[in-house]
């Protein structure tokens, strides 16, 4: 059992669910109702209107109603929402047991100590039927989910389904009258439109329940003899099926489950049991030490129940819903019902994988609870709670993805936890003794270990590493070095999370989320008052977790917030940009695209991307109250200043900022003294004079004014303001600045004009102005003061100021982070890229870390400079001391026995045989005789089966092939390296230890290759090159294997086609060389023609023998020529000469010289003399290149292949394996 | 026989570094605390091995004095050994004397000196002789390793059962295997190169490493990507390891089997072939090349 959540209170005895809110309703003994968000954990409210217990309470189930009956005989119909009560249906004559809102119609169905069932229409508040038969208690009555039925129990011991369907047809009558009117007979005469349909009879005492199935023509019963029956019925009758036993007292209430197929029931006996109803055995027990249990309740949408007992009531789930998973990359392996699957993270396509064992107790909460992959063997480890905790290891098939239907044997064992910690290897938790067990994938222990803590579950943490959980703590675990690699207090853990780098983890606890390092630094806490479900980390390193109703991120620092709301819990298994991938609990995948916007743009501020922030800034629409009182609270009121259009919080965010600039444009457009005053406050703070008089002035503040005048040393400017007081007659101020000025005539002209007389004359005798002060005495009379008596009077003169005028000089030009950027881009238009790379460079300078990095690297690189000197100067010492000779190890006295009697049981074996070795005794291809050193046999082979005995040009190839056929790998240290052969065709199923051929160095493919570079250089006129091209293909096929019969044809092929390539480039560069013979030439040049050659070298060929023969004015010969170019379709420009000699010919069809070329009967072209060989006369031929020659050759090398004897015996190409076997 | 493990393994790093061709990583971190006295041997032997692998044999000649531990005065002859090739056989001579020492010739170390010594001997019988017997992990590698040498993969397999059994996830388990699975060939390449694929995910990349999953790529066929790990190696050597007095020299095997792919791809390289011929002129692709030629004019001769 799940317990999600609990209250104490008074006795328990009607509970119910609120169908779409976390809501539930709680009817107490002591008459009292109270309305508990269970997600929550809070009382939202409570309804104290009845008198005496309250037995039913019942949420309607789409408008905010509930009804609730009790012990005073009353019904009362409440709206929550309103928190009223709305009426009260009055009629019972007795306690009432419970009540029920009809699913549609506007019904209540009510059962009551005084035998009867009543039926109420809620909106005219009247009892419209009156179910009579029971003869006891009436315990409980419900409606049928669909039916128009109704179950009733009764301390009568029977339970009775009654038909109510004659009560609905009279509802659908329109004539309201008349069904009042009806309704007012049946009160009268008691119940005829419901009608017994059926008495079940069987309890030996009391029923204290009865309820129907949510969709089988079932009924579930408890009663007082401790029973629990299950019964069926259909159109006509009804019976008992089964009797469930094993409650001790008496059954107070039984239902059936939602969405499984359990009964659940509650007894007095303190215990809540779950039954199987199909095979109607018991699954399960919960007992409360001290707790009658008195009433239970089914969540209808939701895997939810909930039981009332004698101190409150516990909401609780069964099962566990949470499918259990493991990612690799865009891969999730997940399992649901017997299955494990697949899903694509990046096509989100969904598949079957394998069956997994289904539990063979018929226990709860056996199903997988962790899952753990291994993407390189294709290995899921999947752990449960059965038998007190095991595993099962499968391999899934490569190829068996949505095939197979056959469970798999998989491989098993108990253990507390497993999970892969590397690629082959697992770990299972021995949880009694804390020692892991690392095991491989035969499921064979291959090491243990014992765990520094006591340890309840162990979770991944980087390859060869465990975190250890324990109650209130985690470690991380290094199984191989044996070390703690850090340790972290934590309450108990339940989720384990790795950022994508594994370099941060999340612990997601019930209710708080632990971010730290690979190393377990904390890094932050975050408490959530909803229970924490899930999480994932998406790429910037932002976690982003669900809790029952939100996903919600944090980012690094702790800073956290909602991204949605949800509707159901949901299971987060990645994160990709904007989308998250999670399991909802029905097993189900789903991908919710989010709106990053705010996470993304406050981890930009956090990381001081400030050009990310500029772009999301011009970009985005993601300016609100949240985000400027973010940004303030942050420390960013320059960033959140240009959110903001309204001009009173632009000036509050500008002064705290310090922006004056912008302050100023604000207070300006504001125009208020309120702001005109904090600007000046904040200027004269900053120092800068110049904004701190313009707002003194704005604010018509003289005062301040004058005495910044004083400070800054304007004297000019406060004798103007004193004038400016004299024409507005302030006195005050006048004498103010006159004071402040030293001027002593003006101070006792304001004086006397201000009628004070008397200080007039003092100021002026005191400062020793006599005509002013004689004048003034004059005028006092005998009113003259005295003048104290002993003192001398000195003048008081203001103090001249330190600096006159100007601002305060500023530190260091602090131009806002943001304001550079931002002018930028306002003359750019929108931030692109480069933009924003040039804008931070910009800050770069402006901001002084830079360089005090730049020192720190510089000192740095000092230091390590010095360092290696250090070192380098050690390094010489070390050369000194070998100058002073070396100590040899002291010779040691050696009796030899030991060193014998340990070699004298070993035979050291035999050396075995080289790859090399095998590969040559078991070829007979010449390449690969070559590549396994044999040059001799590969010679042989060569020279029995093409001739060829002129090995020079092959040196480098054989050389090639040797080389090719081993790596080098360095394997123990300071010991020899190990050569090994490769082999060729390689795949993932050649079996180990059997020698394949070796790996060679040329192929078909190549030859190709070069072939077409021999065409291209062909085209392009470089005919050195392109014979070089050639030659190499026909001096390379030789050592070529391919593998099937019909590549051995195409490789017979090539050597024809690159023979006459061969043949027709040698002649053509003869002819090249002999240019002072002409006849030879125009010789040379029509034979080309005759080599076979692709139709654009043909041309080619063409066009220069028929320029050849035009020149020496054989012009038949060059006719035949035009001819026959003009025959392969040229291009234009060849078309027109051609055409011209064809023109030329005609009128002059004759032959100056004579050639020894007849090109009306056929021939083939010696290679190496260069005649032709008309057809009858002998020839002999290259057994390899298949060249013709004059017989006279025979014996010679070849001259087009230059490699094999012409006219020597020879069985022919072997260049396939195929060919061999 | 599953070994249970007791207190904290503080050499692990350092071994594991010098098993996996960080010799310098070996050397820098070397200074662990709380070390016991035998730790402190091993681990003198440990950085003194790295500096052997880096070449700097005079210094480790140097630093090891009469006064040092047994353990220690073997790798300071190996260091002699390699040094002067040219006085090979007084250092033989030596090494045979203290094999017959009873004491210091059943000291694992020793032991495991005298087998590298006769193993760059060729002489595997009497590598055999003092290895064989096994005891420590680096001697059974070595055996291993002899066994390849002499194509006996049956016997290779046996003495790495025998690792399994004592400690399956040790880095030279794992290596050891490895080698077998290359030397064995078909699907264990395979297998091979994913346990050099796990170091690279769990350690830093070495060019040992780089280099070793290259040659499971070219057994694979793949040369392509080896030559890419096998630059990267280049790289690494050149970058990350400037040490004392190896500065010049290229990973030997790092570049022989560059020459060898690069023959594979059809883009001969001979600055690889002349560049390992400068620095190694004793490396087994020199000597097989020069020999190839030898063989070739031999051949010839012989259908003249």
């Amino acid at each position: 059992m799940l317990t999600k959540f609990e209250t104490k209170s008074n006795r328990v005895k009607g509970l119910t669910f609120h169908p779409k809110r976390p809501w539930i309703l709680a009817s107490l003994h002591s008459g009292v109702i109270q309305l508990w968000d269970y997600r929550m954990g809070t009382l939202i409210d409570r309804f104290d209107e009845h008198e005496g217990p309250v037995r039913g309470v019942h949420f309607h189930n789409s408008q905010p109603l509930f009804v609730s009956g009790g012990d005073d005989y009353k019904i009362k119909v409440w709206n929550h929402k309103t928190h009223r009560c709305l009426f009260t249906l009055l009629g019972h004559l007795d306690y009432i047991r419970t009540v029920q809102f009809h699913h549609e119609n506007p019904w209540i169905v009510s059962a009551s100590d005084d035998q009867t069932i009543r039926i109420w229409n809620w909106q005219s508040r009247t009892c419209i039927s009156v179910l009579t038969g029971h003869n006891h208690y009436v315990m409980c009555a419900s409606f049928h989910p669909k039916e128009d039925l109704v179950v009733s129990a009764s301390l009568d011991q029977t339970v009775r389904v009654w038909d109510i369907g004659s009560l609905k047809k009279k509802t659908v009558s329109p004539a309201d009258d008349l069904m009042r009117f009806t309704q007012m007979n049946s009160d009268l005469f008691g119940g005829v439109d419901a009608i017994v349909k059926y008495v079940l009879e069987g309890h030996d005492r009391g029923v204290n329940w009865a309820s129907f199935h949510p969709t089988l023509p079932l009924i579930v019963s408890g009663a007082d003899d401790r029973q629990v029956k299950l019964w069926r019925m259909n159109e006509t009758k009804a019976w008992e099926v089964d009797t469930l036993r094993g409650h001790m007292n008496n059954v107070s209430s039984v239902m059936f489950h939602a969405k499984q197929d359990i009964i659940v029931s509650n007894s007095e006996d303190k215990s809540i049991r779950v039954w199987d109803a199909t095979k109607r055995t018991g699954i399960q027990t919960f007992r409360r030490e001290h707790d009658r249990f008195w009433i239970l309740a089914v969540h209808p949408e939701i895997n939810l129940l909930a039981a009332g007992h004698d101190n409150g009531m516990i909401v609780f789930k069964l099962e566990r819903e949470r499918p259990a998973f493991a990612l690799s990359g865009n891969s999730l392996f997940y399992t649901k019902d017997r299955f494990l699957r697949y899903y694509d993270c990046s096509t989100q396509k969904d598949s079957q994988v394998i069956p997994i064992r289904r539990p063979g107790t018929p226990s709860l909460n056996q199903s997988p609870r962790t899952l753990s992959y291994s993407p390189t063997e294709n290995a899921v480890l999947i752990c449960s709670d059965l038998d007190g905790g095991s595993y099962e290891l499968y391999i899934i098939p490569k190829d068996s993805v949505g095939r197979s239907d056959v469970v798999q044997d998989a491989k098993r064992g108990t253990g507390g936890s497993a999970v892969f910690i590397a690629r082959n290897r697992f770990a299972v938790l021995e949880k009694n003794t804390s020692q892991v067990l690392v095991k491989n994938l035969k499921n064979e222990v291959v090491k243990k270990s014992s765990l520094p803590i006591p340890t309840d579950a162990i979770f991944y943490a980087g390859t060869g590493n465990l975190l250890c959980r324990s109650e209130d703590k985690v470690v991380i675990f290094d199984l191989q070095q044996r070390l703690v690699l850090g340790e972290l207090q934590t309450p108990f853990v339940r989720y384990v999370v790795w950022s994508n780098d594994m370099e941060s983890v999340a612990l997601l606890s019930k209710h708080t989320i632990i971010i730290a390092s690979k190393k377990l630094v904390l890094q932050c806490t975050l408490h959530e008052t909803i229970r924490v479900k899930s999480g994932a980390w998406d790429d910037n390193g932002v976690f982003i977790y669900t809790t029952l109703n939100h996903i919600k991120y944090c980012l690094p620092n702790g800073d956290s917030g909602i991204i949605r709301t949800l509707d159901v819990p949901i299971y987060i298994t990645k994160v990709s940009g904007n989308t998250i991938f999670c399991l909802d609990r029905d097993g189900k995948n789903r991908a919710i695209t989010i709106n990053a916007t705010e996470y993304i743009f406050k981890l930009a501020l956090l990381r001081k991307r400030y050009d990310h922030v500029m772009g999301m800034i011009k970009n985005s629409q993601l300016c609100g109250q949240a985000m400027i009182a973010y940004l303030q609270q942050k420390g960013f009121p320059e960033v959140a200043l240009h959110f903001v259009e309204d001009e009173r919080v632009r000036f509050n965010l500008a002064l705290e900022s310090g922006n004056i600039s912008v302050a100023v444009a604000s207070a300006t457009e504001i125009n208020e003294k309120e702001q005109w005053y904090r600007l000046g406050v904040e200027a004269l703070r900053q120092g800068n004079a110049g904004i701190v008089e313009f707002a003194y002035q704005q604010t018509k503040n003289f005062e301040r004014l004058s005495f910044l005048y004083l400070i800054t040393g304007k004297l000019d400017k406060l004798s103007k303001l004193m004038k400016i007081a004299e024409v507005k007659n302030n006195v005050m101020g006048q004498f103010h600045n006159a004071l402040y000025l030293g001027d002593v005539k003006e101070r006792v002209k304001i004086l006397e004009n201000a009628g004070h007389l008397p200080l007039a004359y003092i100021t002026a005798s005191v400062h020793g102005l006599k005509d002013v002060a004689e004048r003034l005495a004059t005028e006092l009379g005998e009113n003259v003061p005295s003048l104290p008596e002993g003192k001398t009077p000195s003048l008081l003169m203001p103090p001249s100021p330190v600096m006159c005028g100007g601002d305060w000089p500023l530190l260091r030009v602090m131009k806002g982070i943001f304001e550079g950027g931002l002018e930028s881009a306002a003359r750019g238009g929108a931030v692109d890229e480069e933009e924003e790379e040039d804008a931070g460079g910009d800050w770069g300078d402006a901001l002084d870390m830079v360089d005090v990095d730049g020192m720190e690297n510089r000192d740095i690189d000092a230091i390590l400079e010095e360092a290696e000197r250090g070192e380098d100067e050690n390094d010489e010492e070390g050369g000194w001391e070998e100058l002073e000779g070396l100590d040899l190890p002291p010779e040691l006295d050696t009796p030899k026995a030991s060193a014998n009697a340990r070699s004298s049981v070993f035979v050291t074996p035999t050396q075995g045989m080289p790859v090399s070795h095998i590969w040559s005794q078991k070829s007979s291809l010449a390449a690969e005789q070559a590549a396994a050193g044999s040059f001799d046999t590969a010679m042989r082979l060569l020279n029995r089966q093409l001739g060829i005995k002129n090995f020079a040009p092959l040196k480098s190839m054989f050389i090639d092939l040797f080389s090719g056929s081993q790596s080098y790998l360095r394997a123990f240290s300071s010991s020899p390296v190990v050569s090994l052969a490769i082999e060729r065709g390689w795949s993932e199923s050649s079996s180990p230890n059997v020698r394949g051929p070796p790996s060679l160095v040329y192929d078909f493919s190549q030859q190709e290759e070069k072939l077409k570079s021999g065409y291209k250089a062909t085209t392009s006129g470089k005919l050195t090159e392109a014979l070089r091209l050639f030659l190499s293909i026909l001096h390379t096929i030789p050592l070529v294997v391919v593998e099937s019969r019909s590549e051995v044809d195409e490789v017979k092929e090539l050597v024809t086609i690159v023979k006459e390539y061969v043949l027709g480039l040698k002649m053509e560069l003869k002819r090249r060389e002999t240019k002072d013979d002409p006849v030879r030439q125009q010789e040379l040049a029509a034979y080309f023609t005759h080599c076979n050659l692709q139709l654009p070298h043909l041309r080619l060929a063409l066009f220069s023998a028929m320029g050849v023969c035009y020149k020496s004015k054989n012009l038949a010969t060059a006719y035949t020529f035009a001819k026959r170019l003009l025959e392969t379709n040229p291009m234009e420009s060849q078309a027109k000469t051609a055409r011209q000699i064809v023109q030329a010919a005609e009128r002059n069809m004759t032959d100056t010289t004579e050639l020894n070329y007849d090109f009306r009967n056929p021939f083939v072209i010696c290679g190496s003399t260069y005649v032709p060989i008309y057809r009858g006369q002998k020839d002999v031929s290259c057994p390899y290149c298949t060249a013709r020659f004059v017989p006279s050759q025979q014996g010679n090398i070849c001259g087009v292949c230059d490699l094999a004897v012409i006219g020597a015996d020879a069985s022919g190409l072997v260049c396939s394996p195929s060919q061999v076997r | 026989m599953a070994s249970m493990a007791a207190g904290p393994d503080h050499l692990f790093n350092l071994r594991n570094s010098f098993y996996l061709g960080a010799y310098q990583a070996a050397i820098n971190n070397s200074e662990i605390p709380n070390l016991s006295q035998e730790d402190i041997v091993e681990r003198d032997c440990l950085v003194h091995r790295s500096y052997i692998a880096l070449g700097s044999y005079q210094l480790v000649i140097n630093e090891i004095d009469e006064a040092s531990a047994t353990p220690l005065q073997a790798v300071k002859l190996l260091a002699m050994y390699l040094s002067s090739p040219e006085n090979k056989e007084s250092t033989i001579a030596s090494l045979r004397e203290w094999l017959a020492d009873p004491t210091a010739g059943s000291n694992a170390t020793v032991r495991l000196i005298a087998g590298t010594i006769f193993m760059h001997e060729e002489d595997y019988s009497e590598a055999l002789k003092h290895t064989h017997s096994g005891g420590t992990m680096d001697l059974h590698a070595l055996n291993v390793q002899i066994f390849i040498k002499m194509h006996r993969s049956d016997y290779a397999e046996k003495q790495l059962r025998v690792m399994q059994q004592f400690d399956e996830d040790h880095t030279l388990t794992q290596l050891a295997s490895a080698w077998l699975n290359l030397a064995v060939g078909g699907s264990k390449i395979q297998e091979a190169y994913l346990i050099f694929q796990d170091f690279s995910e769990k350690y830093p990349m070495t060019s040992l490493i780089l280099n070793s999953k290259a040659v499971c790529c070219m057994h694979m066929g793949n040369f392509e990507e080896a030559e890419t790990l096998l630059l990267d190696a280049l790289n690494k050597v050149s970058d990350d390891e400037p040490t004392l007095s190896y500065s010049d020299a290229k990973d030997p095997e790092t570049l022989a089997n560059l020459v060898v792919c690069s023959i594979h791809v059809g883009k001969p390289s001979p600055r690889y072939l002349s560049q390992l011929k400068l620095s190694h002129p004793e490396h087994v692709l020199v000597k097989r090349a020069a020999s190839a030629e030898d063989n070739f004019e031999r051949a010839l001769q012989s259908f003249a």
